[in-house]
């Protein structure tokens, strides 16, 4: 798996916001750096195929040789994570990662659950299944969403500034987590941060994006 | 542009490379249209064909009449003296004056005082006590407030038990002043005290979307570091950001106040009466021939409709014009405590009439003998609510029956209109005219309109009586399920959406399983809205079927005109607990619909503890 952005530009209006031509392989974590305004976040939309006017995009992302621009967004196998861990409130811990697991691969119902409870247990997150999602910290909030992003057995995972609402002590914690599992699934990444620690630590290719 | 590791370096592109042009900007739109896509598009269609069809065939067929063409009295040669003979009515001058007067000072005033109301409240937490205060008022049906004031006003109301003190004042009392007047003071008394709560909430629900709560929190703290009073800080700053979003709100009350049928029905003069009772009473005359003067008059209501907004506008641009000399003054304090007396002054009228009302309303429907001036009933009975219970059933019935259709389908067109929205953002043709439409039914005078529609209605469908009282309640409907729905939308997270999609569920069971659940209490709240809506409805009701169809409403104005204070004091009550229940159930609901069950925590306690701390 890598994830291949070939001579992509994104166009606000019919101004060049921002270009990049790059390969993230498997298992890279690739750091896109810059200013509020520079782009970032709508790089991640492009990626994701959230992409809204008045923007678009030329040139193309693709997985594998696989061309994602043809794809509506849930068939791209991308998987994002933002500031906010986002788990849905109606459901409890099981049923946030039970709603990512692919229904192709887990026939049964009870599939699911022992599968879900494998995960929690890798991470030591045992019998948090039942916990409505309120209830979490902070940083067990961050590591449940990003257990329900792999769930989906994503291609690739963008990452938009997911660490920047921890306290410090936390962050160092949870990042090194999270490209831990990430490097272990040998998924390629893109993380888009303000914080040059995280480009530190995920290891990958760095680019700064300059404001336009 | 700089790596920090320059291992492998990404190609980058000078800035002064010439554009491309962007390849994949409609792809990416003819991608989104999935199966789900189309229906909201279909939907959005539907929902503006139930807006504009109804209200211009309704247009065109009061106009008709109204021009001279009216085949079934073998009318049918277009001139104006139709028009001519409606002036030469007596009294019609007086008639457009009291339709015009009552409509603009009381959408003035009730605007005033939700100003006055906002602004020694809009940082406190009494803002939300005042909304439960002012809420009995804004759920009645208009009717029903009016019949309410009656029981109040009248010379052997309550407000004159209160204040008499021995039974020789009776004769005195019978000289009643305030009801049925003919300067119309009743009328606007009535008016305001329905549409200021009214005002007040628009204006809320403007200043919490979040863009401009925001704007209103800077502001704030500007204009006090600047030494401005929170008052002073309201009207100065704060307003002129809230006002433009209300104005159509604002004109959709004004014209409903110069139109309106049920209030002026109950509480106006007789002789002459307001423009709009003049042409229930002409369109339901037995001469046929009444019905083109009926018409044109419904022609000028829809002129005085217009003329009200002109001065509405004008009023406004007056106070923009001085407001802003007012501004360049730069006093920090606009006579606060002046305002805040009449703040506190208001909320305590409104408490004793909320108060004074339910009181009054019920001890009526269970007393046996009430006489004047004695403040408690003499005995209690049930006699009143048995006769009530038994007759009520039907039209109870009915009106349950129709407003859940109503406010179901409505909620459900509205629901994918709003989906279909975010993925052509205001580009199409539908999302343009979609604002103007949502406004058409409640711009367009209801006695203007539902005539026309009526007689559209009879020539093509004639017995489809259901359908049709269907129709002109979605017309009513429709645009305030959407308005409220609306901000909860604009209010969303579309985050969540984003990240369920990515995980691989399509737009269909994103748009179930995450968004439904996660703005369940928005949407329920629509529903109840649209079901108060719908309960409240009178002239629609009334004209699209012909009386065949009675509703709890329709059947309270029709008491009211009678002998039995009794039983119109039980319909009242029945016709102010029936939005109640809705927006009880639709609080009730939205606590425990999609909420994980909590009793799986308790038998995981001893867990929880462990991975509180495991982090």
């Amino acid at each position: 798996m890598a994830l291949t952005l070939r001579e992509l530009e994104i166009f606000k209006g019919s101004a060049l916001l921002l270009s990049l031509d790059v390969t993230v392989d498997e298992g890279e974590i690739l750091t896109v750096m810059g200013p509020s305004g520079s782009g970032k976040s709508t790089l991640l939309q492009a990626i994701a195929g959230h992409l809204d006017t008045p923007f678009s995009f030329s040139g193309s992302i693709s997985i594998d040789g696989t061309n994602l621009a043809s794809q509506p967004p849930h068939r791209r196998g991308v998987g994002v994570m933002f500031q906010d861990a986002l788990l849905f409130e109606h459901m409890t811990v099981e049923q946030n990662i039970m709603f990512a697991m692919p229904s192709a691969k887990y026939q049964t119902k009870s599939r699911k659950r022992e599968a879900v409870a494998k995960l929690l247990h890798a991470v030591e997150l045992d019998e948090m299944q039942h916990r409505v999602v309120t209830t979490l910290s902070g940083g067990q909030q961050s590591r449940i969403s990003l257990l329900r992003t792999l769930a989906a057995e994503p291609q690739a995972v963008l990452l938009d500034e997911p660490f920047s609402k921890l306290d410090t002590a936390l962050r160092q914690h949870i990042r090194e987590w999270t490209f831990t599992q990430l490097r272990e699934r040998n998924i390629p990444a893109l993380l888009v941060t303000h914080d040059s620690a995280d480009a530190v630590s995920a290891g990958g290719q760095a680019i700064e994006l300059s404001s336009c | 542009m700089s790596n920090f590791n320059s291992q492998s370096t990404p190609r980058s592109r000078p800035q002064s490379k010439p554009l491309s042009k962007p390849l994949y900007k409609n792809r990416n739109r003819s991608l989104a249209q999935g199966h789900f896509n189309r229906i909201a598009v279909c939907a959005k269609w539907l929902l503006l064909c139930l807006l504009i069809i109804p209200v211009a065939a309704g247009v065109i067929g009061v106009f008709l009449p109204a021009m001279g063409y009216f085949p079934a009295i073998g009318a049918n040669q277009f001139d104006f003296r139709v028009f001519a003979a409606l002036f030469d009515v007596a009294g019609i001058h007086t008639m457009m004056w009291l339709s015009l007067f009552t409509g603009v000072v009381a959408t003035v005033i009730a605007a005033l005082f939700a100003f006055v109301l906002l602004s020694v409240f809009y940082r406190s937490q009494m803002l939300s006590r005042l909304q439960i205060v002012l809420s009995p008022f804004l759920v009645l049906p208009h009717a029903g407030a009016a019949i309410a004031l009656v029981f109040l006003l009248s010379p052997s109301g309550f407000f004159a038990r209160l204040f008499t003190f021995n039974s020789s004042a009776i004769a005195s009392a019978n000289e009643g002043v305030f009801l049925f007047d003919s300067y119309g003071i009743s009328i606007i008394l009535a008016l305001v005290l329905k549409e200021t709560p009214f005002v007040l909430l628009m204006a809320i629900s403007v200043m919490s979307q979040p863009l401009i709560r925001e704007k209103i929190n800077g502001y704030f703290k500007a204009g006090t570091a600047l030494g401005y009073s929170p008052i002073a800080i309201f009207f100065k700053l704060v307003l002129p950001i809230v006002f433009p979003q209300i104005r159509l709100p604002l004109l959709a009350v004004l014209v409903f106040a110069v139109s309106n049928v049920e209030i002026p029905l109950i509480l106006g003069p007789n002789d002459p009466s307001t423009l709009a009772v003049a042409v229930l009473h002409w369109f339901n005359h037995i001469d046929l021939s009444m019905r083109l003067q009926a018409s044109s008059a419904a022609v000028v209501q829809v002129g005085i409709a217009v003329f009200a907004i002109i001065v509405m506008l004008a009023v406004e641009k007056g106070f923009t014009f001085y407001g802003k000399k007012w501004l360049q003054r730069g006093k920090r304090h606009v006579t606060d405590k002046a305002i805040s007396a009449i703040a506190y002054l208001l909320l305590i009228a409104y408490v004793v009439l909320v108060v004074s009302a339910i009181y009054t309303l019920v001890a009526f429907s269970f007393a046996k003998q009430w006489t004047f001036p004695n403040i408690i009933p003499a005995d209690v009975t049930m006699v009143h609510w048995n006769t009530v219970l038994d007759a009520v059933l039907t039209p109870l019935s009915n009106t349950v029956l129709l407003g859940v259709s109503v406010s179901f389908s409505a909620l459900v067109l509205v629901l994918l209109t709003l989906e279909s929205e975010p993925l052509n953002t205001g580009k199409t043709r539908a999302s343009l005219l979609l604002p103007t439409a949502l406004f058409l039914p409640l711009l367009v005078p209801g006695v203007a309109f539902l005539y026309g529609l009526v007689w559209f209605q009879q020539l093509i469908l004639k017995d489809a009586v259901w359908f049709h009282v269907y129709v002109a309640h979605m017309v009513y409907v429709i645009p305030y399920v959407y308005l409220s729905l609306a901000v909860a939308y604009r209010k969303f997270d579309n985050r969540y959406v984003m990240v369920a999609l990515s995980l691989g569920k399509s737009p269909m069971g994103v748009f179930f399983l995450v968004k439904l659940p996660l703005l369940i209490g928005p949407i329920l709240v629509a529903f109840a809205l649209g079901l108060a809506i719908s309960f409240s409805q009178y002239l629609p009701t009334l004209l699209t079927t012909g009386g065949a169809i009675s509703t709890v409403t329709t059947e309270a104005v029709a008491l009211a005109a009678g002998s039995s204070a009794r039983l119109s004091a039980a319909y009242v009550v029945i016709q102010a607990v029936m939005p109640l229940c809705g927006f009880g159930l639709a609080w009730w609901l939205s606590n425990i619909l999609f909420k994980p069950s909590t009793t799986k925590i308790s038998t995981n306690k001893s867990s929880t503890g462990k991975s509180v701390r495991s982090v």
